[in-house]
């Protein structure tokens, strides 16, 4: 059976618009329950925001629904940068999360390093009736500043901002760098039981770094961010955790956009040892390298050899594009193909808990400059599935363990403060995507929602175009 | 980037016809970026031009017509004497326009963009661009928008391929046979930092010579892995830290200018203590064959990475370096501009 979407407003009189409550029939395509587990082709009808009903259908022979139309539950980011206030430019509450949406993410956690930074209740109020004036039914979730003014000297009104409803807290951009404030951050979060959200990196082995410290930085003469850099901050992140959560058992500690298979291990051993820790990679330190600095566009898996050793572009002749493109520089810097392969065996393994984009857009006079001089980040949040679904037609990766990472993984992380885990409950509100695996989209300016100024992958083509986006039961995207 | 194409062992060249204006059918390049770029054949074709133009420079009044009317601007955002002046000679001896613009007084201290910058000069009338940043791959974004040509004079860490080509250019004169092949050509000193270094493993590897780069470790971060893997992915090259290992049977030795700040980074303790380690000495050059060559590219440390009496030595070819520059540049900027501007806007 050829799968058939058919979306209408619950409204019948208003017209299909974004915020409307949505009637929807499904059927023929591929769902992916992350709730249960449970995926396969079947029928899903929605009426008036809610899920009616579920069927599944076990004929043989269905698999290759798997390839077609895909119905999952809606994703969660864990890390976004919305820019609002002080950074409009570059993106706002409402254009974030139109993106979001477009990338079917339902759920958005936005990062405090605004300007101000949110450090303070009275943030998190603004920040949540911009999102509801913006009408996009997509659901901001805020993360409050660990320290105050994101200055590393003094915690930030934790226990305030916990009860304004973030749902982490974060210097991200920075890190923690005191240990003594991390220690008492994991404390004082633990006791209001919310995680401490650190972005790893030892500045005093980054300054001034440019590129992953490997042989592209090398050759290219770019300043070297060593893998170390990571993964000696991670290390004592870990080790403050495990000495907090014996005073306080509600210390959770979440470490962000890990990119280095070291980072990966030190995370992989604390779990197994029963710590409380968490963690993210994000599409772009999985499916790109450092080789795309020097002009190479083959994706991670394809820069390694059979032996699992990382090739070389040069030898290869695989560099196509020009080198120094601004919209690679990235915090941390895209890594080798051995550490890319890393984070992808850690996702696969359950050591990576979730996919986050970090997505940080920038204007273009931020961007498109020198390349050691333009802002790091990269406006991904459009391009997370169809990366991660690169990663799947390759075999790098099961699909269910995919649609795990952006929607049951993240809502682990966030405990409680995220609800209910991300299904297809008969009864519960709809809150969903589909996408078409088979149909592949371009990368082009004028198609992204995001206000941020460039992609690495403007120009390439992506499997997965996203056809419906379903947010707490209203509409929040939908292609044309 | 392409692959370089290394000289042939049998030491053959192509017929070439060194005009400046006629876009000789060897060379394809709008812009000079770096020497990465540069089939074996191209080099061959900048060697032999700036043999002719060698031969207008040293003429009483040097003077050729390849660029007039051609607008040349020097845009410097890092201060320079040696490759300023040498790219403003050039393009003068070719009858171009030059303007010269330097970071301080214009409006770049203003903070406009590098691009903004380079929109402005191509309206006033630049049609080659030779630009000099302290950011590696800075003139790759302006390579990417302009419509002439860029000539990069150094960016950052990363590349100065006229210095290469020039270097080139003066070994091949005094070597014996003109050609480098298995020559041992030894970089030393703060390779890590330097974008001479980069640009030279291009070309010389290419020219079949047997390439070391030494120092200190600090100073040598990466290049081992590069060294395996090879320039290009293909041409090994030694690195080591033993400088008597490195000059031992040298065909030719260029240190490298040691920048005060690396000690403040924590590189390296003192400058007494690279001096006496590393530093190209008469003692230690006696390690290297009779007539081994000395290079430098400038501005230099006397007493620290190269002693006086060696820099102004017998086999030093430093002085012959900054004229040779002159050459090279001429060369460079007429092949160059023999690629014709991108259409459009």
């Amino acid at each position: 059976m050829s799968p058939s979407v058919s979306l209408r407003p619950a409204d019948r009189t208003a017209g299909a618009d974004i915020g409307r409550p949505v009637d929807l029939d499904l059927t023929g395509a591929w769902l992916v329950d992350s709730a249960t587990g449970r995926e396969g082709p079947g029928e899903l009808v929605v009426r008036g925001g809610r899920i009616e009903s579920i069927s599944w259908s076990d004929r043989p022979g269905d698999e290759a629904g798997a390839h077609g139309v895909v119905v999952a539950p809606g994703f969660t980011d864990l890390h976004a940068h919305l820019r609002e206030p002080g950074g409009e430019a570059a993106e706002t509450i409402s254009s974030g999360l139109a993106a979001a949406a477009r990338g079917g993410f339902t759920t958005v956690c936005a990062m405090p390093n605004t300007t101000p930074p949110v450090d303070r209740a009275a943030m998190v109020e603004a920040a949540r009736a911009t999102a509801a004036a913006s009408g996009s039914p997509v659901r901001l979730l805020q993360i409050g500043a660990a320290t105050a003014g994101r200055g590393g000297e003094a915690l930030a009104a934790l226990g305030e901002l916990a009860d304004a409803g973030v749902v982490g807290f974060s210097d991200d951009g920075s890190p923690i760098q005191r240990a003594d404030l991390l220690r008492h951050a994991l404390a004082y979060a633990g006791m209001l039981g919310l995680p401490v959200i650190d972005h790893p990196e030892d500045l005093g082995q980054t300054s001034g770094a440019e590129a992953n410290d490997g042989l592209v930085a090398t050759v290219l003469g770019l300043t070297g961010w060593p893998a170390a850099a990571e993964a000696t901050a991670v290390a004592r992140d870990i080790a403050i955790l495990a000495e907090v959560v014996r005073d306080v058992r509600g210390a959770r500690l979440h470490l962000t956009h890990l990119s280095t298979g070291a980072s990966i291990e030190h995370v992989r051993r604390a779990k197994a040892a029963g710590l409380p820790v968490t963690c993210d990679v994000t599409p772009h330190h999985l499916v790109l390298t450092d080789e795309w600095l020097a002009g190479s566009r083959r994706w991670a898996w394809q820069a390694l050899d059979d032996a699992g050793n990382a090739r070389d572009p040069w030898r290869d002749g695989a560099l196509e594009a020009e080198p120094y493109d601004s919209s690679l520089r990235v915090n941390p810097p895209l890594r080798g193909a051995v550490d890319t392969r890393a984070c992808m065996a850690g996702l696969a393994d359950g050591t990576v808990d979730a996919v986050a984009t970090d997505h940080a857009p920038h204007t273009q006079v931020d961007k498109d400059v020198e390349f050691g001089l333009a802002r790091p980040g990269i406006a991904g949040i459009e391009t997370a599935l169809g990366l991660l679904l690169e990663a799947v037609d390759a075999g790098q990766l099961p699909l269910r363990r995919a649609i795990e990472a952006l929607t049951v993984g993240p809502n682990r992380v966030l405990g409680g403060a995220a609800g209910a885990a991300p299904g297809f409950a008969e009864g519960s509100t709809a809150d969903l995507v589909v996408f078409d695996r088979a149909e592949r989209w371009t990368v082009e300016p004028g198609g992204l929602l995001t206000r941020g100024w460039g992609s690495p992958l403007l120009g390439r083509s992506l499997p997965g175009q996203v056809i419906l986006t379903v947010a707490g039961g209203r509409l929040a995207y939908e292609a044309i | 980037m392409s692959t370089v194409l290394t000289e042939p062992s049998n030491g053959s060249k192509g017929e070439v016809e060194a005009t400046s204006v006629d876009r000789p059918p060897a060379w394809s390049h709008r812009h000079l970026l770096d020497t990465d770029v540069l089939t074996w054949p191209q080099v061959e074709l900048v060697m032999d031009t700036a043999e002719v133009m060698a031969e207008i420079v040293a003429k009483r009044r040097p003077r050729s017509d390849a660029l007039r009317g051609v607008g040349v601007t020097n845009l410097f955002y890092e201060a320079s004497t040696r490759t300023r002046v040498s790219f403003e000679v050039a393009a003068r001896h070719l009858s171009a326009d030059v303007v010269n613009v330097s970071a301080g007084g214009s409006s770049i201290e203003k903070g406009e963009s590098l691009l903004d910058t380079m929109r402005t000069l191509e309206s006033l009338g630049a049609r080659v661009l030779v630009i000099r940043h302290a950011v590696s791959g800075a003139p790759y974004i302006v390579a990417r928008e302009f419509r002439g040509s860029v000539v990069n004079a150094g960016d950052g860490r990363h590349a100065h391929p006229t210095q290469a080509l020039l270097d080139l250019y003066t070994l091949r004169r005094h070597v014996p046979g003109g050609s480098l092949r298995g020559r041992k050509v030894v970089i030393l000193g703060d390779v890590l930092h330097s974008r001479v270094a980069r640009s030279n493993l291009w070309t010389l590897t290419a020219a079949g010579a047997d390439v070391w780069v030494c120092g200190p470790a600090t100073l040598l971060s990466g290049f081992e892995a590069w060294a395996v893997a090879g320039v290009g992915g293909e041409r090994r090259f030694t690195v080591t830290t033993d400088i008597d290992a490195a000059l031992r049977d040298a065909d030719a030795v260029m240190a490298l200018r040691l920048q005060q700040e690396r000690m403040a980074a924590g590189l390296l303790p003192s400058l007494r203590e690279y001096a006496a380690r590393f530093g190209l000495t008469r003692e230690r050059l006696a390690l290297a064959k009779d007539g081994c060559l000395v290079l430098h590219p400038g501005p230099m440390n006397e007493g620290v990475e190269i002693a006086a009496d060696v820099a102004s030595g017998r086999r030093s070819l430093i002085k012959e370096q900054v004229a040779n520059g002159v050459a090279v540049r001429m060369a460079v900027l007429s092949l160059v501009t023999s690629v014709g501007e991108r259409s459009g806007s």
